[in-house]
């Protein structure tokens, strides 16, 4: 199985097609020896289907006029048929076609965001660097850059500028696809689109939920959709719709061996399901990581699926799964081979929280385990730089030097990140939708004469909680007891350690949040979209480095309320999850009614907020802080 | 020759054309899907008929894996469920193939029998509890008709995964007329040919199935045109399959009477004048290394490179089996040989 990119790496195989034997090397007389080729296809086509069209056309009138007696199934055929057409009319819109500054090379794409985003191939997109063209069915290219990439899931997120009404693709669900069921992929096969106008190829989906392992690189395909629409060199990185032109898959892959790189009836295209994992990841401009459970599995002689080896540093051993256990269920997904396991863990990204049920001694236990990435840091880095220099050596060779780059000011070159313009971007939009919601305070967390204080009391119990802290310090009460911490360092302590102290941690960033903003808190980089426990969809999470500490805050992607704090002192520790709830209805809003502590599976506290106010600061000696 | 290639393929497109807006099958599933309620299990007649057809292919693991040969091909499931029809060819040379199942369950099976001319042959496997492909000789296919394949191509499915479905129009049923191609194939009889890409690698003998889910035939080898360079896709058609398995069967029930006698002064290849390649692995090929002058072989018109694949009609599918069937036939006896010389078939007769 290959890769899909049409570009100078595919010239070889396509003058290998016996149409072409003695065509010349390079591309341009390539591409028009195909469009000969195609027009001849197309004259034979035309010359025998018009006798049929005329026919239809001349019947339809009279089956309403006269109401001859049409087999009804012709009926059916035709209406079909034209539900195909419209279907495939409207997918056609949101296809792109990527190339090269030079108007050269590349792949497909599609565009799900009316403001430009698009999806294509990872491998699409590398050769390029970080800047290329999109070009639509309008006839026209609009330039773009690439935002963020995933090396290892093929994937790649570019955004288009120039309109802010792209049209876009309506959204399938690739889970209810079935073998059988037809299809049909979009795109730029061979580059032959040169008038924009999408191809379009019908199929059927040949198999579902597929592995392919990686070929020669790390791009590894899991849970793809299979099929038999033509897929060819140039169709990577576009659609592949339902019957109903919703978008199900990214095309990216295909069977070829030994017949030259053109399509023999089996392609592969990334779920979107897949895809949309990762969308929020990549929209964050960086360069995005699979994951691993820290526990390997293998099927046992019963047919079991049971862990064969496991870290002790994983949180899927801090949840209980040991050596042995069968693993039944990961995600929304039965497990019933160790194959499965593998295909259903890459359609996750990194640092997502995942149901897993799983069988011991004890019987069935539900959890959920955090997943680690993939690859060490820096790896994925090191494989970009390779595959970018390679296409920059080569787009150096070919490409006059772009005098002045349009879109210069969207990129922003960063380590670790596809375009760090984009991280900023999406920091902004974050912060634009809490901006409205500032806590009323007739104060700022600069002042250092007063200090904030979050007043309230143990859920279901009369004992009173308080939560203050100033420029140097973050008190907590709980009851009759207070203890102390700076507001920066000695941390992690408390947080191992699993004490309440951390809630009051996670107050002082929700106030410093609403009140300055993410960026002033310390060193900031937005990482996409994850799922919450217990909230409905995605939510967008945004990672702060605090000295030893680091706090992941997940916000609301329609309010920007900060629905949980996680404060991390390394990965294979727990780390303190401070939930917050908003109650509309109550005077406190938008300050949150309720706070509660977790650590692991486990509630340690839950707090029912009375008031947010201020104090001035008194110049005593305090009581010192305890040290646990 | 251009000429008449493009007349040729108008032909065909004009067949393909008219037939798909005839074909009422076709689009019928493509009801809008709102009307099935999602995520309740409940199939269209196309995915019903997928959902029960690919229970009777299987995945079929055997001897091969380097120099472009592979380890794995398909079969089908035919008749009371314990019996496998598939391609012969290398993948068959070990002692028991490895058959997986739809649900994942692995099976040893037996090689019954081949049919050389039809490069088919039948294994065995017990208490498999597989439904069956009906083997029946009526189920036949005009051109233009759809047809699905089932098939584990490029190996992509393992244990309980699906096989492979492909969409496609029979485009000609004909004999396959080697002599006048660059098609070298040793089977020459009546084949299906689609318009998709059906022989792939690991897909020879999976299965031809029509809309209503019948076996119409079994994808036949890869095979490529030397001249243009064109791969076929073909299958062998129901009623010749079924043919080869009556002959199959036949020969079966001989071969079983025959090796009980032991001949008191039987053959032996060397003094038949035959050298074999070296006997280096259970299932050694009767490969022909060199033929002495003056020997009954030579005689016979047995040159080196030769195959034998028949001895009287029994399978020989090592050069164990090979002296093991020449040790029933006297030394005064003549007898028969079916041999392979590169994609022909040829019978010589040994005149003692």
């Amino acid at each position: 199985m290959e890769a899909l990119r049409f570009g100078s790496d595919g010239e070889p195989a396509i003058r290998r097609h016996p149409a072409m034997v003695s065509r010349p090397v390079n591309y341009t007389a390539n591409v028009s020896s195909l469009r000969r080729w195609t027009s001849i296809c197309l004259v034979l086509l035309g010359a025998s289907v018009s006798p049929g069209v005329a026919q239809q056309e001349a019947s339809l009138p009279q089956i309403a006029s006269a109401e001859l007696a049409l087999p009804e199934l012709a009926a059916e055929v035709l209406v079909a048929q034209q539900r195909r057409v419209e279907a495939m009319r409207k997918a056609s819109m949101a296809t792109v076609g990527v190339f090269g500054l030079d108007s050269q090379g590349g792949g497909s794409g599609v565009c799900i965001s009316p403001d430009g985003y698009v999806l294509t191939n990872f491998h699409v997109s590398s050769p390029f660097g970080h800047r290329m063209r999109c070009g639509m069915n309008d006839g026209k290219m609009y330039e773009a850059v690439v935002a963020g990439i995933d090396p290892t899931g093929d994937l790649a997120v570019l955004k288009m500028f120039g309109r802010d009404d792209f049209p876009t693709a309506t959204m399938g669900d690739s889970d209810q696809i079935r073998v059988g069921q037809w299809c049909f992929a979009a795109g730029n096969p061979f580059v032959l689109a040169t008038n924009l106008q999408p191809t379009v190829t019908y199929g059927l989906i040949s198999g579902v939920r597929r592995y392919q392992y990686p070929s020669g690189t790390i791009l590894e395909y899991s849970d793809c959709i299979q099929t038999d629409a033509s897929i060819n060199p140039g169709n990577s990185g576009g659609p592949l719709f339902n019957v109903d032109g919703e978008l199900i898959g990214i095309n990216g892959r295909c069977s070829f061996e030994k017949r030259g790189r053109v399509n023999v009836g089996v392609g592969y295209a990334i779920s979107i399901k897949q895809a949309m994992n990762f969308y929020g990841n990549l929209r964050s401009g960086r360069i995005v990581d699979h994951a691993t459970l820290g526990f390997t599995v293998a099927t046992d002689n019963q047919g079991r699926v049971v862990v064969s080896n496991i870290l002790e540093s994983s949180d899927a051993y801090r949840r209980g799964l040991r050596y042995g256990d069968e693993v039944l269920r990961l995600g929304d997904r039965d497990i019933a081979t160790a194959n499965q396991l593998k295909n259903v863990l890459g359609i996750f990204p990194d640092y997502w929280r995942v149901a897993l049920r799983y069988r011991n001694e004890q019987g069935v236990q539900e959890a959920a385990i955090r997943l680690q990435s993939l690859h060490q840091p820096g790896e994925l880095e090191k494989i970009v730089e390779g595959s970018s220099e390679q296409g920059a050596k080569k787009a150096g060779d070919t490409k006059p030097a772009v005098s002045k780059d349009v879109l210069a000011d969207r990129y922003e070159s960063r380590r670790g990140f596809g375009n760090y313009y984009f991280n900023r971007l999406e920091l902004e939009r974050i912060v634009k939708l809490q901006e409205s919601r500032k806590p009323s305070l007739a104060t700022s967390a600069a002042d250092d004469s007063v200090q904030i204080r979050f007043v309230g009391s143990v859920l279901g119990e009369s004992t009173a909680v308080e939560a203050r802290f100033d420029l140097e310090k973050i008190h907590w009460t709980l009851g009759d007891k207070t203890n102390s911490v700076p507001i920066k360092g000695n941390w992690g302590t408390w947080i191992k350690n699993q004490e309440p102290m951390p809630i009051a941690m996670a107050m002082r960033l929700w106030y410093q949040w609403h009140e300055q903003g993410p960026r002033k808190l310390g060193e900031v980089i937005y990482i996409g979209q994850s799922p919450v426990l217990g909230k409905q969809g995605l939510l967008d999470m945004t990672r702060i480095v605090l000295g030893e500490v680091t706090a992941e805050v997940y916000t609301s992607v329609a309010s920007g309320d900060i629905e949980l704090i996680e404060l991390f002192t390394d990965r294979q520790t727990d780390p303190a999850e401070v939930y917050f709830d908003y109650d509309a209805a109550s005077a406190l809003a938008p300050m949150p009614s309720r706070v509660r502590l977790q650590y692991g599976l486990e509630s340690r506290l839950v707090v029912d907020l009375g008031k947010l106010d201020t104090l001035p600061v008194v110049k005593t000696e305090g009581v010192p802080g305890v040290q646990p | 020759m251009i000429d008449r290639a493009l007349s040729l393929a108008r032909l065909i497109a004009a067949i393909l054309i008219v037939l798909v807006f005839e074909d009422p099958g076709i689009f019928a599933e493509d009801k809008p899907r709102s009307d099935v309620p999602l995520g309740q299990g409940s199939l269209s007649g196309l995915e019903e008929l997928f959902q029960s057809a690919q229970r009777s292919v299987v995945k079929l693991y055997g001897a091969g894996g380097m120099r472009g040969l592979e380890s794995y091909q398909s079969g089908v499931v035919i008749g009371d469920g314990n019996t496998i029809l598939t391609s012969w060819s290398t993948v068959l040379d070990v002692d028991k193939v490895r058959v997986v199942t739809y649900d994942g369950r692995r099976l040893d099976a037996e090689v019954v029998g081949v049919d050389p001319e039809c490069e088919l042959a039948l294994l065995r496997v017990e208490n498999s509890k597989l439904p069956g492909f009906v083997l029946e000789a009526s189920y036949q296919v005009r051109p233009g008709q759809r047809v699905f394949s089932i098939t584990n191509l490029f190996g992509i499915a393992a244990g309980n995964e699906a096989c492979s479905y492909q969409k496609g129009v029979v485009m000609a049923v004909s004999d396959l007329q080697s002599k006048y191609t660059g098609l070298r194939s040793v089977y020459r009889g009546k084949v299906i040919v689609v318009d998709v890409m059906t022989n792939n690698p690991g897909a020879a003998g999976g299965a031809l199935v029509d809309l209503g889910g019948r076996l119409v035939g079994v994808i036949g080898k890869e095979l490529r045109d030397e001249q243009s360079g064109i791969w076929l896709n073909y299958s062998i058609p129901a009623d010749v399959a079924a043919a080869s398995v009556d002959r199959i069967l036949a020969g079966k029930t001989r071969s079983a009477g025959a090796s009980l006698t032991m001949a008191k002064n039987p053959h032996k290849a060397l003094d038949l004048g035959m050298v074999l390649i070296p006997n280096v692995i259970p299932k050694t090929p009767v490969y022909i290394d060199r033929i002495r002058k003056d020997s009954l072989a030579n005689r016979a018109g047995i040159q080196a490179n030769d195959l034998v694949l028949l001895v009287n009609d029994q399978r020989v599918d090592s050069q164990k089996s090979f002296e093991q069937i020449l040790q029933t036939i006297e030394r005064g006896d003549s007898f028969q040989l079916l041999l392979q010389r590169g994609t022909e078939l040829l019978r010589v007769q040994i005149r003692p």
